[in-house]
């Protein structure tokens, strides 16, 4: 696999040159940071530790129309197929994510919108050099250089970029775009490396996992779910950051005589979120429904898929305004088994 | 429609036929639908137990068990409930009128494995459509099975699902048919009580017998103690669950309880897995 | 300024009362500047409780957010006090619910914690970044300490305060059945300069600006949920039959939320700051309450929040009214 070399004074011209064929996505934004499509990118990445949405838009995009339809007629109109794209200078938690959230998109059913859209996406991630300080992706078999899911790692060693292709798809992309690259000497990947090794040093938080899966069964009836609870808002704002959450809702939309049936991003920690429709809830307070959510990552998603529906990103810590902590409740957890 | 693959795409069905099983706020109405794509018809499979996502376009889907077995002929059954938004507009449905259709979904009662066994099933209300199925099934296939028991109970004899199909039950000698109110009526000739009492009446012996049981959860609640009661093993006891759901697909990720999702690892559930799930009976 | 040892007796006390369920207060958070609410039963509990700068949330959300479970058979509901410790903000939300008659006001025992203004947290991590060590702080006159783990820092209060805390004119509480810290005098100008700034665009620049700002938005419904005005059990926007807005995230659907939310609020937000603070995207929601605020202050004379006896504002109509209609 090719290992390459890109000084970032040509960033913008590499950006330009892959954009000429592919759609790029790459972080933007001052004050909040999201990942947009842009054919152009002055600033090189790696100011921003990471984006506040993942770049889980790419493939599962917020809103995602499923087909239009007309009214009294019963043919569906799918929308146009999805167009090959980059995304480039995502972090290693966010392209594991995707790699965990895949096996759930193509259990029995494929889910045709999210195959396509994954299947034509190339994934260029960015080692990071200086975690958060809630990052802890080390305690879930990640890290910050960790290549899985990746089709190509960069690495930031100052004034240049060290790049090396993964699987076979990112390899063409680097030998498609290569006007810009140079090769890389041994000295380049030993400087990557050591970086990669003190970028895990850095991580100062983290959970002992093991155990938790097998183990939160028999915590079904505990008070800590009260306890870590009574705070929770239900606004939703961890399960629409978080990268692994990849819940949705379905509905129909009508205007005038044309229609969509599309699918957007939904929360459990909503109150209707399990309301049926004769006003029974079996979730019906933010202590079931936060212990669901729990339940979901670190029990049920493994027993399904063999893998922890979470990869430390430490997003849900940095944005929930009432300081719900999952190291906290996994903490919690830890105790009381 | 063909779908392609894409599991999100329902299929247009003709209504043959609507009739309402009961009347009030939250009716029971009965379609037979056939779908319009030939090759959709012919090709189409689904065994007992399994639901389908019913709906109209610009409104939305439901859920809804398949009542009819796949022994019946090439249309479908779905007795629906009008409790919300869904419901509302398929109930207003006619003969001749056009819903979308997609699945089927789920897992089903597991037939093969029953052969040679006596068939129980108890059933309360609305709670007879998932049912209805497998007692057709197991009729149609009579050699292949013991004897088949049906209870089914309602509140009055004007909540009582397919009550015609009842009638016809009770004069066949190959079924052991119990039908129950809750309350004492004019012109009533049957047994009157709460499911769970009649069952305990018809004392079915718990020999070589599989007791499914299905209806609102306070009777399935009384039902399981009595089949206990009665000698039932966990294991021979079978229900099906129900949770709000959308993609009926195992995505979207709402219709879980505990670890089972209900579109995929259900709606059939043995009671031994159904016990290890607190939160299936929430 | 509070001594925190008077307010962590004061709600050792009330927790400790027969008719007083529990207390909701603000504990040390997991890390960095985080501030965490709290609900305490007993009086041992009462040790971690706090009052900072940092402590943003406002807490009078939590009377109403508890979700009333049915009973079961032969029991009675437990409807002993709710203890609630509250900033100057957090109090107008009280009396608010009051007014309109959401809640009861033997429902809940108010703390009152005089307030000179809470931070902003991005305003704070451009200057120190967030470490991962719990940091406490306080307030000094007209500056805030922070004890970081390297050290204590000083700055300039103006540089770090909310939005919304640097115009207040309500910092001490307005109702209160125990009254802590000494008295804060209110914010010189009580108008948001940034309100007036969007007010001299044009009409197509302002469009453009709240184009801008509504298309970010995500939906997650975090503003909503956090308002302690927002405690329908039953939310318009939550509604699908019929659907007021779709659930689909797009311009449109986001004005149409935000715009209806602002329009609810009017005459009733009283200015906590808590929407802006807890947007993912940083929407600058604060200005849209408040030019409604300001308007209903000037064309109706009228602030919420203030006068339990008051009558609210949507929902009144006095016959001397100059307008021929009634709104």
């Amino acid at each position: 696999m090719s290992e390459k070399i890109l000084n970032k004074d040509k960033w913008s011209d590499f950006v330009s040159n892959v954009a000429s064929s592919k759609q790029v996505w790459t972080m933007t934004g001052d004050d909040t940071v999201t990942f947009t499509p842009c054919a152009e990118a002055e600033e090189a990445p790696g100011k921003v530790l990471n984006a506040t949405v993942p770049p889980k838009n790419v493939v599962f995009p917020q809103t995602e129309t499923l087909f239009r339809f007309m009214f009294g007629q019963l043919e569906a109109e799918l929308p146009e197929e999805a167009q090959e794209a980059v995304v480039l200078g995502l972090r290693p938690c966010d392209a594991r994510a995707m790699n965990i959230v895949d096996d759930l998109f193509s259990w029995d059913e494929e889910d045709t919108y999210y195959q396509d859209k994954r299947q034509k996406t190339t994934l260029v991630g960015l080692a990071c050099n200086e975690p958060g300080i809630n990052c802890f992706c080390t305690s879930l078999e990640g890290s910050p250089a960790s290549t899985e899911g990746l089709d190509v790692i960069m690495a930031d060693l100052g004034e240049k970029y060290y790049l090396q292709a993964i699987t076979d798809k990112g390899d063409k992309l680097l030998a498609d775009v290569s006007g810009q690259l140079e090769d890389a000497s041994d000295n380049d990947k030993k400087a990557f490396q050591e970086l990669a090794e003190a970028a895990e040093g850095k991580i100062k938080r983290g959970i002992d996992a093991s155990g938790i899966p097998e183990g939160l069964p028999n915590l079904w009836e505990h008070e800590l779910w009260q306890k870590v609870s009574e705070a929770c808002l239900g606004c939703g704002a961890c399960t629409y950051l978080c990268p692994t959450c990849h819940c949705f809702d379905i509905q129909d939309e009508l205007e005038g005589f044309k229609g969509r049936r599309c699918r957007m991003w939904d929360s459990c920690m909503y109150g209707e979120y399990t309301l049926h429709a004769s006003g029974h809830n079996p979730r019906p307070t933010r202590r079931e429904r936060t212990r669901n959510r729990i339940n979901h990552k670190y029990n049920y998603y493994v027993e399904k898929f063999d893998k922890i529906a979470c990869v430390g990103c430490g997003r849900c810590i940095n944005q929930c305004p009432v300081n719900i902590d999952i190291l906290n409740i996994l903490s919690k957890v830890k105790e009381a088994l | 429609m063909k779908n392609n693959g894409n599991p999100y795409i329902p299929h247009a069905a003709t209504v043959e036929e609507a009739w309402n099983e009961t009347y009030g706020d939250r009716c029971i109405r009965t379609f037979k639908v056939v779908f319009d794509d030939e090759e959709i018809r012919e090709s189409w499979e689904h065994r007992p137990g399994q639901c389908a996502i019913i709906g109209i376009l610009g409104v939305g889907e439901s859920m809804i068990s398949i009542s009819s077995s796949p022994t019946e002929g090439k249309f479908l059954r779905f007795s629906v409930m009008r409790m919300g938004k869904v419901t509302k507009a398929l109930h207003q449905l006619e003969p001749g009128d056009k819903m979308m259709v997609r699945g089927p979904y789920g897992n089903s009662f597991p037939v093969e494995e029953w052969k040679g066994k006596n068939i129980l099933t108890i059933g309360g209300g609305i709670g007879q459509a998932p049912l209805r199925p497998i007692v057709e099934y197991v009729k149609a296939n009579k050699d292949d099975y013991g004897d088949l028991t049906t209870i089914y109970g309602s509140r009055t004899s004007d909540d009582l699902c397919f009550r015609n199909e009842f009638e016809n039950m009770m004069e066949d000698d190959s079924v052991s048919c119990h039908l129950s109110v809750d309350v004492e009526e004019q012109d009533w000739p049957h047994f009157v009580g709460f499911v769970p009492t009649l069952l305990m009446e018809v004392n079915p012996s718990p020999e070589n017998r599989i007791a499914i049981t299905c209806g609102p959860p306070i009777m399935i609640k009384f039902v399981l103690e009595n089949l206990k009661k009665l000698g039932f093993e966990d294991e021979q006891i079978y229900t099906t669950l129900e949770n709000r759901m959308k993609c009926g697909i195992g995505k979207c990720g709402r219709c879980n309880a505990g670890n089972l999702y209900v579109c995929k690892d259900g709606p059939v559930f043995n009671y031994a897995t159904l016990k290890q799930v607190p939160e299936a009976f929430a | 300024m509070i001594d925190l040892d008077k307010l962590r007796n004061t709600a050792a006390e009330t927790v400790s009362r027969d008719d007083v369920k529990h207390l909701v207060g603000w504990k040390k958070g997991t890390f960095g500047y985080r501030v965490a609410p709290c609900v305490i039963e007993n009086a041992e509990e009462a040790e971690s409780l706090v009052f900072s700068p940092l402590c943003a949330a406002n807490l009078a959300t939590y009377i109403t957010l508890p979700e009333k479970l049915p009973v079961p058979k032969g029991e009675q509901p437990d409807d002993r006090k709710t203890a609630l410790m509250v900033k100057g903000c957090d109090s107008r939300a009280v009396v608010q619910m009051l007014v309109e008659q959401g809640i009861d006001r033997d429902q809940v025992v108010i703390i009152g914690c005089s307030c000179q203004g809470v931070v902003d947290l991005q305003k704070v991590e451009e200057k120190f970044p967030e470490p991962l060590d719990t940091v406490e702080a306080e307030w000094k006159e007209d500056k805030i300490v922070f004890k970081l783990p390297d050290g204590e820092e000083e700055v300039a209060r103006d540089e770090v305060l909310a939005d919304n805390c640097l115009i207040c004119r309500y910092p001490n509480p307005v109702i209160a059945d125990v009254s802590l810290g000494s008295e804060v005098e209110p914010a010189k100008d009580g108008e948001d300069s940034s309100v007036k700034e969007i007010e001299d665009l044009s009409l197509d620049d302002r469009w453009e600006f709240w184009e801008k700002e509504f298309s970010n938005c995500i939906r997650c419904y975090s503003c909503r949920n956090v308002c302690p005005m927002c405690y329908c059990d039953d939310c318009v926007m939550d509604r699908l039959n019929p659907a007021w807005i779709y659930r689909s995230v797009n311009y449109s659907e986001n004005t149409v939320f935000n715009l209806s939310r602002a329009f609810h609020l009017v005459g009733r937000c009283v200015d906590c700051g808590e929407c802006e603070r807890v947007c993912p995207m940083g929407l600058p929601l604060g200005k849209l309450n408040r030019k409604l605020a300001r308007e209903v202050r000037e064309k109706y004379e009228y602030e919420p929040g203030l006068d339990p006896e008051e009558k609210p504002f949507q929902a009144s109509y006095r016959p001397d009214d100059q307008e021929d209609f009634i709104l």
